[in-house]
């Protein structure tokens, strides 16, 4: 379960309506800066992370830590644990990338419009179940393991791409598409060249909302045997490591902060010029 | 404008330069699902290739519709588009787009492409090698004024609302289409903005005489722009369907009338230039000249005034009797409050220059600003006059516009003229023939749109 | 299913209250914090731009996570999860706060002090009601969330529905474990719907009708 807030709850409390999906546009608050000024939050993102990671190391060291902590976190254990939550967040994204974009452009098509407001209702009210309930949930279905974790992730994590992709393509100036067909573009020339590419910022956007979640909700993956970052919290309090659990909770924590860099930085390389 | 309008009345020149082509709207019918009257409905229109047709009318009366029929962004309930003779009704409604270009307000540039690749969308799509690609999209910012080395990888933001709108045309002629389309193609930029656009599209359509359809809810820039002129009223009903001056000279009915708003006569004199009317003449005298054989002549002739020029012909100065007789030998000094025009220059700027002027006239200057003649209010009055008996006359090619859905005949002044009773009768068979075919489509299924 | 729900009726219900009252106490002590901070940051864009780091890089920090490393220092039971669900609480209601407050017309409070009011009473009677509907926004996403970061602070062995998760998880395969897990996510969507449609009705009560959108 992650407390990330999608970029869109902010644009709904700007419109006052957060039930209403087809909101204005939803633009990183972040960027209304210049260039440099965002670049530059990005590298103080990054150096943070750094210097909290260096810390926590320091700290490793200097603790008296028992045999028992020493095996649990071992840098090739912690390695692993790591490359597994990396593992249960980038499938389950590729996942929903795969559905949540084609899904949001066929929602926003003329013929299957009548759609959108439905499947966005049940989006939502889907997306006020309790991550860890769904995770353990669908383990009783799928059974425990890494297949039943993604399964909950993808769930969990389709909303803000699938909104996001809808509002970034119902946002593009209507005007806009009518220039393209006026000109000769078909229809799917008008999707690729001038819809999807105005609708990038805002897909971006939702597509690292959705990663910061991933990060977030695999950390609950331990409790039905998915693996990840997660088993170090749940050994930390069953056995009562202080040093584990607090590595454990720091990692996740960076790790997240981390992917959501990731995101801004791929956002900054990928908006088209001339927005 | 004095190119296009003479063109327009004159049939013989229409053969030369027109890369235009011509479209008829064959009882074209647009009913919008929900909707219990149609936004147009049975309209007939020809559209002579190598015009500027100017669609007016209040908001919401369909010219839209109309226009986004003829390239089919809107596909027609009922009837056909021909264009240059071929039914274009069924074909391929993208490959049909890319004949016409299609100018919106604004421009509608693609905010996240530069200005050339813009331009460069529909010759890509038409398949044209880069090199071609790349030299069309610098001579087509030439054409709009932009330079190509300035403008040609700046995005659209980075243009002002003209430059933009510029691009807009430019991208509208990238591949040379015989028709442009111009949705209120100026309505978003300031007025003075506006006037230097008019300006230059006249000049581009002097050059390339495409043929092109321009929707516009401002009557002066129907006025100035146009060779033809449609007033529509609801429902995409056309009032009347005519030349500029024949409208102003003679609206059809109130509505037309409260559509042109006052000053219809002044409005009138913005479509004649100085060049075309017939200049009274002037005692030349230059510097040096003995006063009293100047007075002389000018007495001989019962003028007024005589008028001084250079060496190279140029007036410098206009000078009364009463001057005249205080002098020996006419000086050179130049007078500043000189009232010129330029033969270029409209009616309307000639009687303003006039009106200010002492004299109660103007001097007009032809190329190299050589003297050419006065001009007076009598000059202006005999003018009027004679456009009025012109655009009386004038009806004999007049292209068809009718609805056949009210069967309500538009331009009827046609009927005085003898030569336009043969187009009274083809638009007879054409109602008759409209009747039925609204009648057969009535049962058709409806097409959703688009 | 039936035979759970009857039988723990009472239990259920008092779970839910737990949850509920856990929620909106923490969101109305969120809403008190998060005003206050945006009054004090929103006349300087350095401190709005460090707020809404703020917020942004807090919101980033998945609540299990916290959950963990709150454990720590407080062990378990309630004050870790309160503070778990007022911290995530108070981000999205100070970001809008924020974005509400720094958004009003300044023509507007150039009014208000033009007539000789105060700075005071400028931010309560004027700045504070326009950015109304703005932060309610912000209350209402911040509602959906804490309902399921509530649902995690259980496994800190706080108060609320996620213990019929926790409890159906350990038992897995156990008699009745399905029916509590289903319990107790069933129980939060409910209950986020309801204080959902609660906020709502704030709203229409407390946003002046001339703003109201
Ligand atoms: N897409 C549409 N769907 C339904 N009705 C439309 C649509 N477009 C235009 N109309 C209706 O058709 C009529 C003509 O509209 P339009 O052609 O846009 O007028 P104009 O361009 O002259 O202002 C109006 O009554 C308008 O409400
Ligand atoms: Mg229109």
């Amino acid at each position: 379960m992650s407390a990330a807030l999608n970029e869109s709850a902010l644009t709904q409390s700007e419109t006052g309506d957060a039930g209403d999906e087809a909101a204005g546009p939803i633009r990183t608050a972040a960027y209304a800066g210049g260039l440099w000024r965002s670049w530059r939050g990005l590298v103080y993102q990054l150096v943070g992370i750094a210097a909290v990671l260096f810390g926590l190391i320091i700290w490793l060291a200097n603790t008296g830590l028992s045999a028992t902590e020493l095996t649990t976190l071992a840098p090739a254990a912690l390695w692993g644990y790591t490359v597994e939550h990396l593992q249960l967040t980038l499938v389950a994204a590729v996942i929903v990338l795969v559905v949540a974009i084609p899904l949001g452009v066929a929602l926003t098509r003329k013929r299957l419009r009548f759609l959108s407001a439905p499947v966005l209702i049940v989006a939502n009210i889907g997306q006020a179940a309790p991550a860890i309930g769904l995770v353990v949930l669908l383990a009783f279905w799928l059974g425990f393991g890494f297949w039943a974790a993604i399964v909950s992730l993808v769930l969990y994590a389709i909303l803000p791409v699938l909104r996001n992709t809808m509002v970034g393509l119902q946002q593009v100036d209507q005007r806009l598409v009518e220039a393209g067909r006026g000109m000769g573009m078909s229809a799917a020339a008008v999707l690729f060249k001038v819809e999807l590419p105005l609708a990038v910022p805002v897909m971006l956007s939702g597509i690292r909302t959705a990663l910061v979640l991933l990060v977030g909700t695999a950390a609950l993956a331990t409790f039905i045997n998915g693996g990840g970052l997660g088993i170090l919290i749940t050994t930390g309090v069953n056995l009562k490591l202080t040093s584990v659990l607090i590595t454990g909770s720091v990692l996740v924590a960076l790790l997240a902060l981390f992917i959501d860099w990731f995101g801004r930085v791929v956002e900054h390389l990928a908006r088209p010029k001339g927005l | 404008m004095s190119e296009s309008s003479k063109a327009a009345s004159s049939p013989s020149t229409s053969a030369n330069g027109i890369t235009g082509a011509s479209i008829l709207l064959d009882k074209v019918t647009k009913r919008y699902p929900g909707q219990a009257t149609p936004a147009v409905d049975g309209l007939t229109m020809e559209i002579p290739a190598g015009k500027m047709v100017m669609f007016v009318g209040p908001s919401g009366c369909g010219k839209t519709t109309t226009l986004k029929m003829i390239n089919r962004l809107i596909e027609p309930t009922e009837g056909k588009i021909i264009l240059n003779g071929d039914d274009v009704t069924a074909m391929d409604g993208d490959k049909l787009r890319r004949k016409m270009g299609y100018v919106i307000q604004a421009g509608g540039l693609f905010p996240h492409m530069t200005v050339a690749t813009n331009i460069a969308i529909v010759p890509k799509m038409l398949g044209w090698d880069k090199a071609r690609i790349a030299a069309r999209v610098d001579e087509l910012l030439e054409l709009v004024s932009l330079d190509p080395g300035v403008y040609r990888d700046r995005f659209p933001k980075e243009l002002s609302g003209g430059q933009q709108q510029r691009v807009g045309v430019a991208r509208a002629l990238a591949a040379d289409p015989p028709v442009l389309l111009m949705d209120e193609p100026f309505g978003a930029v300031d007025p003075i903005t506006r006037l230097r656009l008019q300006d230059e599209l006249i000049n581009i359509q002097a050059e390339l005489q495409k043929t092109i359809v321009c929707v516009t809810h401002d009557f002066d820039e129907a006025v100035k722009l146009g060779d033809w002129i449609a007033v529509f009223n609801e429902g995409a009903q056309l009032v009347q369907y005519d030349t500029p001056e024949r409208i102003l000279a003679d609206p059809a009915d109130d509505f037309v009338e409260n559509f042109i708003g006052s000053g219809a006569g002044l409005k009138q004199l913005t479509l004649t230039r100085v060049s075309e009317v017939g200049l009274a003449e002037a005692i030349v005298a230059h510097p040096g000249d003995s006063a009293s054989s100047v007075m002389s002549r000018v007495n001989a002739a019962g003028h007024g005034h005589a008028v001084i020029v250079d060496e190279r012909s140029r007036p410098i100065s206009w000078l009364s009797r009463r001057q005249l007789s205080r002098l020996d030998v006419i000086g050179s000094t130049t007078d500043p409050k000189l009232p010129v025009v330029g033969n270029r220059a409209t009616l309307n700027d000639a009687l303003d220059t006039m009106l200010v002027s002492s004299a109660g006239a103007a001097l007009v200057t032809g190329r190299r600003d050589v003297f050419e003649g006065v001009i007076d209010v009598k000059t202006v009055m005999d003018a009027i006059t004679a456009a009025h008996e012109a655009a009386a006359l004038e009806s004999d090619d007049a292209p068809v516009g009718l609805n056949t859905g009210t069967m309500q005949r538009v331009s009827q002044p046609a009927a005085d003229g003898g030569a336009a009773a043969g187009t009274e009768v083809d638009a007879g068979t054409e109602v008759d023939a409209g009747n039925e075919a609204t009648v057969m489509a009535a049962a058709t299924h409806e097409q959703a749109a688009e | 299913m039936l035979d759970f729900l009857v039988g723990r009726f009472n239990q259920i219900l008092f779970s839910g209250w737990q949850h509920f009252s856990l929620v909106v106490q923490c969101l109305i002590l969120a809403t008190i914090l998060a005003v206050i901070i945006a009054a004090l940051v929103y006349r300087s864009k350095a401190l709005i731009s460090a707020a809404n780091s703020v917020s942004a890089v807090g919101l980033t920090i998945p609540s299990f996570a916290l959950i963990g490393l709150l454990i720590a220092p407080f062990g378990f039971g309630v004050l870790p999860a309160v503070i778990v669900v007022a911290f995530f609480a108070t981000l999205p209601i100070l970001r809008n706060a924020v974005v509400g407050l720094s958004g009003i017309n300044p023509a507007t409070v150039e009014a208000a002090r033009g007539i000789g009011m105060s700075r005071f009473r400028t931010l309560m009677q004027v700045e504070l009601p326009m950015a109304w509907p703005v932060i309610l926004a912000g209350v209402r996403v911040s509602a959906q969330m804490v309902m399921g970061v509530a649902a995690v602070a259980a496994y800190a062995l706080g108060p609320g529905l996620g213990g019929f998760i926790f409890s159906g998880l350990s038992r897995l395969g156990g008699a009745n474990s399905l029916e509590s897990v289903v319990t107790g996510v069933v129980g939060v969507i409910i209950l986020a719907l309801i204080l959902d449609l609660l906020l709502i009705g704030l709203g229409r009560l407390t946003i002046p009708r001339g703003i109201r959108v």
